[in-house]
């Protein structure tokens, strides 16, 4: 009877839940780069705790090279959040809209900040990349 | 006489053809698509499940006309909630094929885009009423909570207005996007913060917050930023935008809200968008009148 309520409950208050974090589809890539920010977001806590727990296991340079993609896309997004949530580059409200007007705040002067975050990070990601696996490799 | 203004109404045969048939084209069948509809009732059901129905559709025919024609042919229990049927009342928002969308003011043909099933269910993060129908008492309280409404102190005045208060077009162009505002709640749907928090006060209330607290003619500034600024309030917002992206009266609550976040800031180093505006003098009142 219990689980059944629970069941009930559940049904009735149709909350997505986590998988609502990821729920991109039909939606446009801001919600991929939030997706995308949370998952990293969440692998650095995670790291950072394995870490103080020990900071001896290391299992190859490739792994560095992996912890830089999480951490410098987690940068390059974070400058353009902190951005855009300053009220920055989001446009300013419309006093004229068009029929089927879309949101200045998403299709306006954001989306160039959405390819500098995205550059920003191939760059940093490829810096850091660089170090992991050449230069570390180079000094042993 | 009347017969001869008439004349001047008859519309060219050419236009007239084109015109009938233009509307038949309209609503000529197309194809036949495959409605998946969630069924529910909170009350009685243990479970949701699915009604499948087939429906001959035209290229004018909505979602919602197509409900209706379920409704009233094949299936007379579905609930579903409209009012306007023209994208004015908020009523009718609803997932159609996972994404929040008005029934009414999306055509069938193009939901199904190149396939042929429409999958119908109701709004994501908002309790079952039944079927499609969400219920939207949560979501008004929160309206609600950030006092929808012009605040101010002079209170004499208020109650016994001397004239119009004063505001420039440049004033009122810092609020009008968000007054088009349906209460329709797909925004709140969409958001990924109310996916696992349901206190959240969600990008419709937060808009209509920013809306008041920069409309000249309001003074009440320090009172909602004592709502919004909560563990539950605009900071929970992390820009996914999927509220304006979703939003079918181009609120843009996504921006209303960073903007709010940038106002709370400058708030707490003492910044005031501007002072209540000051009733118009009743002179001005005067000359505007006489000069119609
Ligand atoms: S802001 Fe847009 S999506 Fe949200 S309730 Fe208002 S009209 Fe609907
Ligand atoms: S911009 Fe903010 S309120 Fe809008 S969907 Fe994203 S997290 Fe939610
Ligand atoms: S029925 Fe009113 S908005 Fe769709």
């Amino acid at each position: 009877m219990e689980a059944e309520s629970g069941y009930r409950e559940y049904y009735a208050r149709n909350m997505r839940g986590i998988s609502g974090w990821f729920k991109v589809r039909a939606y446009t890539i801001e919600r991929w780069l939030y997706a995308a920010h949370r998952i990293t977001g969440i692998l650095i806590v995670l790291f950072i705790l394995a870490h103080f727990y020990s900071t001896g296991w290391h299992p190859g340079l490739w792994w560095d090279a992996l912890l830089g993609v999480v951490v410098t896309f987690h940068v390059a997004n974070g400058i353009r959040l902190i951005l855009a949530e300053l009220g920055l580059a989001i446009g300013k409200p419309l006093l004229i809209k068009k029929p089927s007007q879309r949101p200045v705040s998403i299709e306006g002067v954001q989306r160039y900040l959405v390819v500098f975050a995205l550059v920003l990070f191939i760059v940093l990601a490829a810096i850091w990349a660089y170090y992991a696996l050449v230069v570390q490799s180079m000094m042993g | 006489m009347a017969s001869e203004e008439a004349k001047d109404y008859v519309l060219p045969p050419e236009v007239l053809e084109e015109t009938v048939r233009a509307s038949e084209e309209l609503w000529k069948p197309v194809k036949k698509v495959k409605f998946r509809i969630y069924k529910y009732n909170p009350k009685k059901d243990y479970a949701p499940h699915w009604e499948e129905h087939e429906l001959e559709v035209s290229k004018g025919m909505t979602v919602l006309d197509a409900l209706l024609t379920i409704k009233g042919e094949m299936d007379p229990t579905l609930g579903v909630r409209y009012s306007c049927r023209m994208g004015l009342c908020g009523s009718c928002a609803m997932m159609i094929n996972g994404k929040q969308m008005l029934a009414c003011q999306t055509r069938v043909l193009e939901a199904a885009g190149d396939g042929d099933v429409v999958e119908l269910r109701p709004l994501d993060n908002f309790p079952v009423e039944r079927d499609l129908a969400a219920d939207f008492t949560h979501f008004f309280e929160k309206h609600k909570s950030v006092k929808p409404w012009i605040i101010r102190s002079d209170e004499v005045e208020l109650n016994n207005p001397t004239g119009p208060y004063k505001q420039t077009v440049d004033e009122y162009a810092r609020y009008y996007q968000f007054t088009d505002c349906i209460k329709c709640g797909a925004c709140l749907s969409a958001c990924p913060t109310a996916a696992t928090d349901y206190e959240y006060l969600g990008p419709q209330a937060l808009a209509q917050a920013y809306r008041y607290m920069v409309d000249t003619r309001d003074d009440g500034l320090d009172v909602r930023i004592a709502v919004v600024d909560t563990e539950h309030g605009c900071w929970r917002c992390h820009f996914a935008a999927s509220c304006s992206d979703v939003c079918p009266r181009g609120v843009d609550p996504a921006q209303g809200i960073q903007l709010l976040k940038r106002l709370i800031i400058k708030r707490k180093f003492g910044y005031k968008p501007h002072k209540p505006a000051e009733a118009l003098p009743a002179k001005v009142k005067a000359e505007s009148k006489s000069g119609g």
